[in-house]
């Protein structure tokens, strides 16, 4: 089990040199135990307290890396059960399944072009799955190499359940190093040696838990290392308690051999029961979410929900710094400002859409700090504020020199007055919800 | 080597109720375990899903979801019993939107002449909801308890700043009641004690933490929902074990998502499914977090999830 | 243990409104009660100061030494006030203790502070990416700050690291991860790391009668844990030290003659350890 970072630090040289990149052993130590550093940054260390380090470091939920370059997605890695715990590190993927018997070509390129930007992020379909139908192996091979070439970007995975056609398709795309899926009781020691041969991740698939145990060990004895699980989930339920299990045996049974990320095979006929069947694996554990079917609405609502799931809970969502318009603005609209943490903003703006009163809403960085949060913190400031007000472009076409600001920061209004000749600082109600009633008695 | 199944067994429990009456009346809540853990314990209802009518036209609603009850909504009763009939809603939320003062304003008595009609009009179980303005929800859903009498209704919602006097509206006439903060486990937990210390059994309320929708806050909701729900079960915590409910429909439906245009955003698709998958899947992931009990607008989306629940139950 | 008197700070309308008018008396007074009442050390709150921090923490500091022969603790974001506070501190009865640097960027240079006057300085474990989670991310965050001050050449003796105590009302689940880190700190150096904690905090939002009660129970779990150091009520932490022979009974298992009282201590000590969910009537239940 994982050892605390003081137990680490007894086992380190404790000469402070600095060749690890860490300014002391202390610092280093302490990410070694949070698993943000390698022990082998140490050229010092012991072999034996290299062997014991290595051991403990060891992540419960194998950290996997699917596809390459900047859109690689991490698998894994996982700590606890519930998000509010603590964050869930590494946001699903979301992987398109289409069998080499459609218009492969299209379907990479309805993926290849899924990216979209929400909130700063930038959300993509991250995979597309290959599925091995036609029977014709010379006709996978094409459609692995049509998904390839019109989806540059994008992870690849061979769903192919013949280890031959599976081994001439990952010789044809070897550069992309694809993930290997579709390994079951009846293939996995053909498919583990394809898997070991080019280094590949291979997807094991049983009809539950225990039979999924005993696929491990026959690809561990295989050599291979990476491994992706999938218990046969028959229906959402499934999903479900097979994933909760799984990972509950990760984490705190120390089961080793179910320690790898997991895949959801969320394939309906209906596509809106696809998408909540979709929602119920990005929610509860899966790391691979597989769909056939990547509508543009459909993307939108499960990046967002991935976005909301894996959320980090010690860290609030931000919405970047800009003067949002609500409404449709005149030059002389009211003008508000508050902080960019993501509750705030969702609010504030939701209470001035409510008041049908056209605004603006000036959002200013303050690193998501609710604003008595971001004051208090000196983020929210009268000299942060007119240096924002004064700089930011976006204020200059705004005709109406008044700022209003959140009533829980009164105090402030003589300071911002003196820091920003020309404009008159109105100060607003405490609470959200005085919006609507402050600003229809203005309009009066 | 045999796998054991690392059963989690927890001390506490979720409270069961049953609301409206005769043949259609419906169970929420019970269980001992997590949301759909059947492998560890007693299994939980299958969420009940509330479609909701309003006193007056939803002429508010965004096209997407108002057009799709454009041919009854002009009439709460047309539109209740169209809920029931050939929607085949498990239960109907009327929620009393007219009677906000910056909406119609309609009165007490015209929101009880409502509530009676359409009570004459249907036999699933009625959610009673107010306009969610604290003063006069007070006044309204007092009235609206004693129009109800007798039908075991949901009275909702009961707040910090209002309980006292829909707390006792609803012992006196025997309802539930929905007991509503925001996003706040701790203050969910006040207000629930506070509840139970006018005499009002926790076994008949439910848990609103405050929806929000997907994009917009979802996961506060979710966290906090998933919360109530350990320490129910794990801290045996009676005062968070009444019955979870989500008001999907109502914060899913004021967001850009559900009304762009496909034209102005085409990166966001198509409009009526967009619409339909931002409620359903909102209202999936409540499930998820332990929601009993789920209101929602659009006939697409109760669909949707309802496949999904038929998959998860 | 070391007590911090907190009650000369901003927040409070009698002490803002005596550091607007420069009221010498208000600032006196309350300083000098909270010597009284045990506080080893003097805190002066003056906010985030933009404008005049300088002049007002000067003011504040040769106010409170005027009449209390104690060291004062610095307390703003404005590094040039507590500069300025330093230039004027009377040292004769001890360092001053500057609040606080952090492993955010922009608290570095109070660290160079700590070295240029060699003073005491609180590191609050708290960085730029948001709160910590747990102990262990604490712990990471303090061998930063050790790490750095050790660069800038400020003595490890002379940090006193603080984990950052948050409400229990709304982040009922730190409040035991607080009381593991205060543990976890000390095994950082040896000698032990010193420790500090800002104690009002955990009863921040809580009702006014249950504000002492939470107050007293968690710094006698924190003093039991190894705390050097708190800024809190110095009367408040004077009664905890009479109660904390009941608190050690009911920790061992003993039944109290008072058994209001013993309901008091057996349930605020089940919130504090997150058995049992925290709620404003939690006492009543």
């Amino acid at each position: 089990m994982a050892m605390s970072g003081v137990e680490i630090f007894k086992l380190l040289p404790k000469t402070n040199c600095k060749k690890c990149g860490f300014p002391t052993c202390l610092a280093f130590a302490m990410k070694l135990a949070q698993r943000q550093a390698d022990i082998s940054a140490c050229p010092d260390v012991s072999e034996a307290a290299k062997a014991t380090l290595g051991e403990a470091s060891a992540p419960p939920i194998r950290g996997i890396k699917l596809g390459l370059g900047d859109k690689a997605a991490k698998m894994g890695e996982e700590n606890v059960m519930f998000r509010h715990e603590k964050k869930f590190v590494n946001p699903c993927v979301i992987a398109l399944n289409v069998a080499d018997t459609d218009d492969v070509a299209a379907r990479a390129k309805d993926v290849a072009s899924s990216e979209i930007d929400r909130v700063g992020q930038k959300l993509r379909v991250d995979a597309i799955s290959i599925e091995f139908k036609s029977g014709a192996a010379a006709q996978y091979e094409a459609a692995v190499k049509a998904a390839a070439d019109n989806a540059p970007e994008s992870a690849i995975i061979l769903n192919c359940a013949d280890a031959a056609v599976a081994d001439a398709a990952a010789k044809a795309i070897a550069a992309r190093k694809p993930m290997l899926y579709g390994a079951d009781a009846s293939n996995v020691d053909a498919m583990a040696t394809v898997a070991k041969a080019h280094g590949l991740i291979l997807g094991l698939k049983a009809d539950g838990i225990e039979a999924l145990i005993a696929l491990v060990a026959r690809a561990k004895a295989a050599g291979v290392e990476d491994i992706v699980l999938d218990p046969g989930a028959k229906n959402a339920r499934e999903i479900v308690e097979l994933n909760t299990q799984i990972r509950r045996s990760a984490l705190k049974k120390g089961e080793k051999a179910l320690g790898y990320p997991v895949l959801g095979n969320c394939v309906r006929e209906d596509s809106m029961v696809e998408a909540n069947i979709a929602a119920v694996a990005v929610a509860k554990y899966a790391s691979i979410v597989l769909v056939s079917a990547v509508e543009r609405w459909k993307n939108l609502a499960l990046f967002t929900l991935r976005q909301n799931i894996y959320t980090d809970p010690q860290v609030p969502m931000q919405v970047p710094q800009k003067v949002y318009k609500i409404g449709e603005p005149s030059a002389e609209a009211p003008l508000m400002i508050t902080t960019n943490f993501s509750l705030t903003y969702f609010i504030v703006a939701g209470e001035v859409e409510n008041s049908k009163v056209p605004s603006r809403l000036a959002v200013m960085d303050c690193e998501g700090l609710s604003v008595l949060t971001a004051w208090a913190a000196g983020k929210f400031t009268a000299n942060k504020i007119a240096q924002f007000v004064s700089e930011w472009e976006e204020f200059k076409e705004v005709a109406n020199k008044e700022l209003i600001i959140p009533g829980q920061v009164a105090i402030l209004s003589g300071a911002l007055e003196d820091k920003l000749p020309g404009w008159k600082i109105t100060v607003g109600p405490r609470e959200a919800n005085g919006l609507p009633v402050f600003l229809k008695s203005r309009a009066a | 080597m045999a796998y054991t199944i690392p059963v989690e067994n927890m001390s506490g429990k979720v409270q069961e109720m049953t609301l409206g009456t005769a043949g259609r009346a419906v169970a929420v809540g019970g269980g001992t375990t997590l949301p759909f853990h059947t492998f560890e314990g007693v299994k939980s209802h299958r969420p009940v899903i509330a479609i909701e009518i309003q006193d007056v036209p939803p002429a508010d609603w965004p096209d997407e979801v108002r057009a799709q009850y454009d041919a009854v909504s002009g009439d709460a009763v047309t539109w209740a019993k169209h809920c029931q009939d050939t929607l085949k809603a498990d239960a109907i939320a009327l929620r009393l939107t007219g009677t906000h003062p910056d909406r119609e304003n309609r009165s007490v008595e015209d929101a009880v002449a409502t509530i009676k009609a359409v009570l004459d009009a249907i036999e699933v179980p009625l959610i009673i909801l107010g306009s969610n303005h604290v003063e006069k929800d007070s006044k309204v859903l007092v009235a609206a308890a004693e129009a109800a009498s007798g039908r075991n209704c949901v009275i909702g919602k009961a707040q910090e700043a209002n309980y006292k006097t829909i707390v006792a509206a609803a012992l006196a006439h025997n309802h539930k009641l929905i007991a509503m903060s925001e996003l706040d486990i701790n203050l969910a937990k006040q207000l629930n004690i506070l509840i139970t210390q006018m005499g009002f059994d926790t076994a008949r309320v439910l848990t609103d933490p405050m929806c929000s929708a997907l994009g917009y806050g979802l996961e506060y909701t979710y966290s906090v929902m998933e919360r109530i729900r350990l320490a129910a079960l794990a801290q045996n915590d009676a005062t968070m074990q009444p019955p979870i409910i989500g008001d999907v429909g109502m914060y899913v439906w004021k967001i850009k998502e559900v009304s762009a245009a496909e034209a102005d955003v085409p990166a966001w698709g198509a409009l009526a499914e967009r619409g339909v998958a931002w409620e359903s899947v909102t209202a999936t992931a409540l499930s998820m977090a332990g929601a009993n009990m789920l209101i929602m607008r659009h006939p697409k989306a109760v669909d949707a999830v309802r496949k999904t629940l038929d998959e998860l139950c | 243990m070391i007590i911090i008197g907190e009650k000369l700070s901003v927040i409070a309308k009698r002490v803002r409104l005596a550091m607007e008018a420069r009221d010498k008396g208000p600032i006196q007074e309350i300083a000098e009660r909270q010597f009284r009442e045990g506080a080893a050390i003097i805190d002066a709150n003056i906010g985030p100061a933009e404008d005049g921090g300088e002049d007002l923490m000067q003011w504040m500091v040769t106010t409170i030494q005027e009449k209390v022969h104690a060291p004062v603790c610095l307390d703003t974001t404005n590094v040039a006030a507590l500069e300025a506070g330093l230039k004027v501190h009377n040292n004769q009865w001890g360092k001053a203790l500057l609040n606080s640097t952090s492993n955010d960027p922009e608290r570095f240079p109070v660290l160079e502070l700590a070295a240029k006057y060699n003073c005491d300085v609180i590191g609050l474990t708290v960085g730029k990416g948001g709160l910590p989670a747990d102990a262990e991310e604490r712990a990471g965050i303090a061998a930063e700050i050790m790490a750095r001050a050790m660069e800038y050449g400020v003595p490890l003796e002379s940090i006193y690291l603080d984990p950052l105590v948050l409400q229990i009302a709304t982040t009922q689940d730190q409040a035991v991860k607080v009381i593991e880190t205060i543990r976890m700190f000390q095994d950082l150096n040896d000698p032990p790391m010193k420790t500090v904690v800002g104690l009002s905090n955990i009863s921040n939002g809580c009702p006014k009668a249950l504000r002492p009660i939470l107050n007293k129970y968690y710094f006698l779990m924190l003093a039991e844990a190894g705390l050097t150091a708190a800024i809190a009520d110095a009367a408040e932490m004077a009664e905890a030290m009479h109660e904390k022979a009941l608190i050690d009974e009911v920790m061992a298992g003993k039944t109290l003659d008072d058994p209001k009282k013993m309901a008091e201590i057996v349930k605020t000590i089940d919130v504090i350890m997150n058995k049992t969910l925290y709620a404003h009537s939690y006492l009543e239940m």
